[in-house]
């Protein structure tokens, strides 16, 4: 029998306190592995979201401001110029038109309500009475865009509520005189895929139908962007523009970038502070669980340490007269840890798949302890000619996160961030095996710096 | 064939200076069991644990067959415990987790003996000093006191030691045991050519023996 397996049987000679040490250690395992997967999981989580959320810029004319229109629309080689842009990886463009029903056969489902009496001038100012009536219906809102996937089905621009329940899109470099309309808009003008419907005087037919379970959202027109700037005599016009970063981390250096290109024609926004905020929390819990599994991984080797100190000494005699029968340190300290790694990897495998089964709940109880905020979305925009006021109303007006390429849906972001896989794999298994390796080793100094100190004519005097 | 000149060694304990061993000299032959009697406190087990390489003497030597064991480093001290002393203590100290027979072994393995003779080996010994093979695979707690010490004895002797240095060997066993392990020491001694130190502090005991030597405040004489 050699000092290694005499050391592993020597982990099982008192059966209490083995138990007791392997508990401990298994605690502290799983502390750390649950930290490390908790790690990972955030880890894996921010960059996904840097690299796909937040990492959008909306460039809108200068002056353009919500519904409200203003401004002198930007062109289409103004925007495809910021393709060039390094660390651009894409720009989405569109270009919004509210029709009235006398540039539509569609009927928009939402009713004026009193801003919109307001707005339609017929009605009573603010604070007046509320019963006048008037003829006033909201317009219809037509988008054209170049990115009708990341539009209607939602992608890197922050879309992501907007579902294709019939028919299909077009495609992103179509003229022809199809659209895409929301649910509601479709069930209030009774249509369908294969319908028709009149837009400036011209017929549109109806290829697919969205929905987004948002009652404004719902009732837009999406067409393609060739087709609006052409049909509405805006050939070449965008009134935004969405611009794809490749990581968050360079919004920043893009969007001065842009700024400097288009110069004073145009604003430039971009949602990185805000996206910014929504990880912190995740950096906190990142932060924390390094901590934490650092902490455990030492807690765990002084356990050890401690638990081994106190064996040696229980075992002065033994060794004492190990060295008289001629035993070298060396074979000695190699009994001890042995049987300091036993207790090691014994609290490694029943730690590890605690760890495993712990690491989901720990890691979602550190998400929600470590907060964080949900924030609405950046408004769209709308093209005005001559820079007329928006004459629309009711209830206000939500712009079709997404499908204008302005809105970045932070409601949907903070979900996302805290929605989070917890997975251990090969490297998990590695770091349980390095952590126990790393924790065996501590454990066992001042166990073999003692062994080593020990004289047997002064252990066997004491007889 | 053992030879001790002018062993001395003291200790510092706070209070002054205690010479434990002053100017040791005698000589032992192979077979040969010498009893080393004394009060206690009067040197006889520091001089057992000089021989044993246990403890530096600060001056003296030490010669088994013709080798001068100041000049061994500490790895060959290593290496003279393993394979040219056997230790038998009053409290047996054998290793409670391992059986009568791997107890054997152990010294076996320390020895560098051939793995694939140790088994037979140790079985052999502990044949010779009275246990059956079926009190091999015990453990010490399972065995009477005087088991442990035959276990103790069979280790001391496996490695086919020229010295053994007993400490007490019947201190915690009654007379009649106590003599049959004397007795037991002697059969050993002659049959595997060790000589054999045997400190103790019962003349009956000390009488079984070769040779008597008294030890007496850490001087040696030897007694007719």
């Amino acid at each position: 029998m050699n000092a290694v397996r005499r050391g592993i049987r020597n982990a099982f000679r008192n059966a209490m306190r083995s138990v007791g040490v392997v508990v401990i250690l298994a605690v502290a395992i799983a502390l750390s592995i649950s930290m490390l997967i908790a790690r990972d999981a955030v880890t894996t989580k921010i960059n996904t979201v840097r690299a796909s959320t937040g990492n959008t810029i909306t460039v809108s004319p200068k002056g353009f401001f919500g519904g409200q229109g203003g401004g002198t629309p930007l062109t289409t080689a103004q925007i495809n110029d910021l393709l060039g842009l390094s660390n651009v990886t894409g720009v989405q463009e569109s270009l919004s038109e509210n029709l009235t029903t006398t540039e539509t056969s569609l009927k928009s489902p939402t009713l004026a309500g009193f801003l919109g009496r307001q707005f339609g001038g017929s009605g009573a100012g603010v604070g007046g009475s509320s019963s006048s009536t008037t003829t006033f219906t909201i317009p219809v809102r037509v988008t054209g865009t170049n990115s009708p996937g990341n539009a209607v089905t939602g992608g890197a621009n922050g879309g992501g509520s907007e579902k294709l329940t019939s028919g299909k899109s077009f495609s992103p470099t179509s003229n022809a005189d199809v659209a895409i309309v929301g649910s509601t808009l479709a069930s209030k003008n009774k249509l369908k895929v294969g319908s028709t419907f009149t837009a400036w005087s011209t017929k549109i037919t109806v290829v697919g139908i969205f929905n987004a379970s948002s009652t404004f959202t719902d009732s837009d027109v999406l067409m393609p962007l060739a087709t609006v700037q052409k049909l509405a005599g805006a050939s070449g016009e965008v009134t935004s523009a969405t611009v794809v970063v490749n990581t968050i981390d360079n919004v920043a250096s893009v969007d001065k970038a842009i700024s400097k290109k288009l110069g004073s024609v145009a604003d430039v926004t971009s949602t990185q502070a805000t996206a910014e905020a929504q990880l912190a929390p995740l950096n906190s819990v990142k932060t924390i669980s390094t901590y934490t599994l650092i902490g455990s991984v030492i807690g765990a080797a002084i356990i050890l340490l401690l638990s081994m100190l106190m064996i040696v000494r229980e075992r002065r005699r033994e060794v004492g007269v190990l060295k008289a029968l001629g035993a070298p340190n060396r074979s000695i300290i190699m009994q001890f840890i042995a049987e300091s790694t036993t207790f090691t990897v014994l609290g490694a495998i029943v730690g590890f798949l605690g760890g495993i089964l712990v690491s989901s709940p720990i890691t979602s109880a550190l998400v929600n302890a470590s907060g964080g905020s949900t924030s609405t979305g950046v408004s769209g925009f709308v093209r005005r000619t001559g820079g007329s006021g928006f004459t629309g109303g009711g209830s206000g007006f939500t712009p079709p996160a997404g499908a204008t390429g302005g809105g970045l849906r932070f409601g949907g972001l903070h979900s996302t961030v805290t929605q989070l896989h917890t997975s251990a794999g090969w490297s998990t298994l590695g770091f349980a095996l390095i952590a126990a390796i790393i924790i065996a080793a501590l454990g066992s100094t001042v166990a073999t710096a003692t062994i080593v100190r020990i004289r047997p004519a002064e252990v066997l005097r004491s007889e | 064939m053992l030879k001790v000149e002018n062993l001395d060694k003291t200790f510092n304990t706070g209070g002054g200076n205690v010479h434990a061993v002053q100017k040791v000299s005698f000589t032992a032959n192979d077979g040969e069991v010498v009893a080393i009697i004394g009060a206690s406190g009067s040197g006889k087990s520091t001089l057992l644990s000089l021989l044993g390489l246990l403890d530096s003497p600060d001056a003296g030597s030490i010669d088994i067959d013709g080798v001068q064991l100041a000049n061994l480093d500490s790895s060959g001290q290593t290496k003279y415990r393993s394979t040219q002393v056997g230790f038998v203590f009053q409290q047996f100290n054998l290793i409670p987790n391992l059986s009568a027979k791997e107890n054997v072994m152990l010294a076996l393995e320390f020895a560098h003996w051939p793995k694939q003779d140790r088994s037979a080996r140790a079985e052999a010994m502990l044949t010779m000093v009275g246990l059956g093979t079926d009190k091999a695979d015990r453990r010490p707690a399972k065995l009477s006191g005087g088991e442990q010490q035959r276990v103790a004895i069979a280790r001391a002797f496996s490695a086919q030691p020229k010295l053994i240095l007993a400490d007490e060997p019947t201190g915690s066993l009654d007379r009649s045991t106590g003599q049959k392990i004397v007795a037991l020491l002697h059969e050993a001694a002659t049959q595997q050519h060790a000589t054999v130190l045997v400190v103790t502090h019962d003349e009956k005991i000390a009488q079984m023996a070769d040779r008597r030597l008294e030890i007496e405040d850490g001087v040696l004489k030897e007694i007719a």
